[in-house]
């Protein structure tokens, strides 16, 4: 990029970022929590092989819950979150499926890079917690819808279809198909407001600049920093 | 209570599948994110033919048959149309030939939204996100197109072309959240009328299959399906279009596909994965049924009555972004 559209946006700490820290268990073991999964890894020892993948869960749920003991100086890495969901599903494939809730989106779309900035749609406070929308009331076999509400850094940036991009394509290859996804600029954020709305929920336009590789590129470029 | 009934589910894509026709030897065509177009027998469900998967370069959009032919045209996000035929040099029993790319169709700017042909097989209509409608005027092999009109009225991408039944008259759905009617005013192309009420993009239109009216149904994003009337046509350049009704709301998100069907009622889906079947009744339309989660918990993208067969057997094919293509019966009574 040759020009910054904005310069100077307001960055907030990683720090000040919403994460899953009032999770109960935390509240209610608070630094006992590392004692207790402590021990019945060493249970476990006792009854089952090294390579035993319920071992390896609890340690990944270990090197998790130790971030989030640690009072949250930083955001829970989002790969450890993503190995320990994909290992458990390898393990307990017969259990459903987690709900998914607004706090899961947004550690979702948090990471992605904003393309201009080296920094975080969560850092810049493009994407907020507050502006998540999740309907997932009817089951595991019936449709649900998520609606995101972007704010883009300044009214009459250029970019904020390309962000919206970013945060479809990514909720698309993460989320089952029976989520609809609507992708919003927040009222009164962007000049163009209903145009940039228009060809974000267009499903057709979408799948093409999916086929664009340029397009794909600059895509790709942004979520690489969610894995 | 009339009702639909799924006979096949027939898996035959890797991703999305966008479109799908029968022609009336009762083969019929599908198109794909995958790339691939597949030709599959209606009477039997098998898989005949997966044509060469080289000739487009990204989703095949768009399927038509030529009528009474065995001529298929493809249009495709790769901005190109192509021909696909057997090449009978008398000999041989046609079955047993392998469908051939007979030409391909270069002059739109990107992606192939759509393509039609009339019904008499002469003209085939191809649109694009370049916002234009070209119609090309092709031979009797189905080797050379020649365009003989672009229309280029819309504001922004054209999504859908249907022609009507026995008059020269096309419909065009747009981006632009309006239908427009183009008629044969000797020789040229011209825009008769405009259809303005949809208050989201217009994804897909259809006439009425009758001699009598000239009416046409349209399905939107904004989740309604309206019919519309041709109210007065002077012989004139301009003709005059209302709005006649709006079907019952039955879609709770976009509806990317409506067809009438031959007996006179109007199907339609999309977003919300639901088949809906609309009847004419006297007090107005009425919504005959609606079959929910068509392909699962995936989008439904085009649904089609089909004319193959029996007279007593009403059948429709769905096409959805699982990538099946589903056969229902519909049973009136």
């Amino acid at each position: 990029m040759s020009e910054f559209i904005n310069e100077n946006p307001d960055i907030l700490d990683e720090t000040l970022l919403p994460s899953r820290k009032e999770d109960i268990t935390n509240e209610l073991f608070g630094d006992a929590l590392g004692k207790i999964t402590h021990e019945r890894k060493r249970q476990l020892l006792q009854i089952g092989s090294v390579d035993s993948p319920v071992l390896k869960n609890i340690g990944l749920l270990d090197k998790l819950l130790n971030q989030q003991l640690s009072l949250d100086e930083t955001v829970p890495d989002l790969t450890d979150i993503e190995t320990a969901t994909e290992s458990d599903e390898n393990t307990e494939e017969e259990e459903e499926e987690d709900p998914i809730d607004a706090q899961e989106i947004y550690d979702l779309i948090a990471h992605i890079s904003d393309p201009e900035h080296p920094l975080t749609l969560g850092q810049l406070a493009v994407v907020n917690l507050a502006d998540i929308e999740v309907h997932d009331t009817n089951g595991k076999d019936k449709m649900a819808e998520v609606i995101v509400r972007i704010t883009p850094t300044i009214t009459h940036c250029s970019l904020a279809t390309l962000i919206g991009l970013g945060i479809r394509v990514r909720l698309e290859r993460s989320l089952s198909p029976r989520f609809r996804i609507t992708i919003l600029l927040k009222k009164g954020t962007h000049q163009s407001e209903n145009q940039v709305n228009k060809q974000l929920n267009d499903k057709e336009r979408v799948a093409a600049a999916c086929e664009n590789d340029q397009l794909l590129g600059v895509v790709s470029k942004m979520l690489s920093t969610c894995k | 209570m009339a009702g639909l009934k799924l006979l096949k589910s027939l898996a035959l894509h890797d991703d999305k599948c966008w479109s799908v026709d029968v022609n009336n030897g009762g083969i019929m065509a599908t198109g794909s994110t995958d790339r691939k177009i597949k030709l599959v027998d209606i009477r039997s469900f098998q898989i005949i033919e997966e044509l060469d998967d080289t000739a487009h370069k990204k989703t095949v959009r768009s399927v038509a048959w030529r009528p009474h032919s065995n001529i298929l045209a493809a249009g495709s996000f790769d901005s190109t149309v192509s021909i696909w035929g057997k090449d009978d040099d008398g000999y041989n029993d046609e079955n047993d030939l392998e469908t051939e790319l007979l030409a391909i169709i270069e002059g739109h700017e990107n992606e192939i939204k759509c393509v039609a042909w009339s019904h008499d097989g002469e003209l085939l209509a191809t649109c694009s996100r370049d916002k234009s409608v070209w119609i090309w005027e092709a031979d009797e092999m189905g080797e050379e197109f020649e365009c003989i009109s672009v229309l280029q009225e819309h504001s922004q991408d054209v999504k859908h072309v249907i022609w009507h039944q026995s008059l020269p008259l096309l419909a065009s759905s747009s981006y632009d959240d309006t239908v427009r009617i183009w008629k044969d005013c000797d020789d040229d192309w011209e825009c008769c009328a405009v259809l303005n009420g949809h208050e989201g993009t217009v994804w897909s239109s259809d006439f009425e299959k009758s001699n009598s009216n000239v009416r046409l149904c349209s399905g939107s994003d904004d989740g309604t399906v309206r019919i519309w009337c041709l109210e007065d046509d002077n012989g004139e350049y301009e003709q005059e279009w209302i709005q006649e009704s709006i079907l019952p709301k039955a879609h709770t998100r976009a509806v990317y596909s409506v067809n009438w069907s031959p007996k006179g009622y109007i199907a339609s889906t999309g977003s919300d994965g639901r088949l809906v079947i609309y009847k004419e009744s006297e007090d107005g339309w009425i919504v005959e049924c609606i079959h929910e989660l068509t392909h699962g918990v995936y989008e439904t993208n085009m649904v089609k009555w089909v004319e193959y067969g029996s007279k007593d057997v009403i059948l429709l094919i769905t096409a959805g972004d699982d990538g099946h293509v589903n056969v229902w019966k519909f049973d009136e009574n």
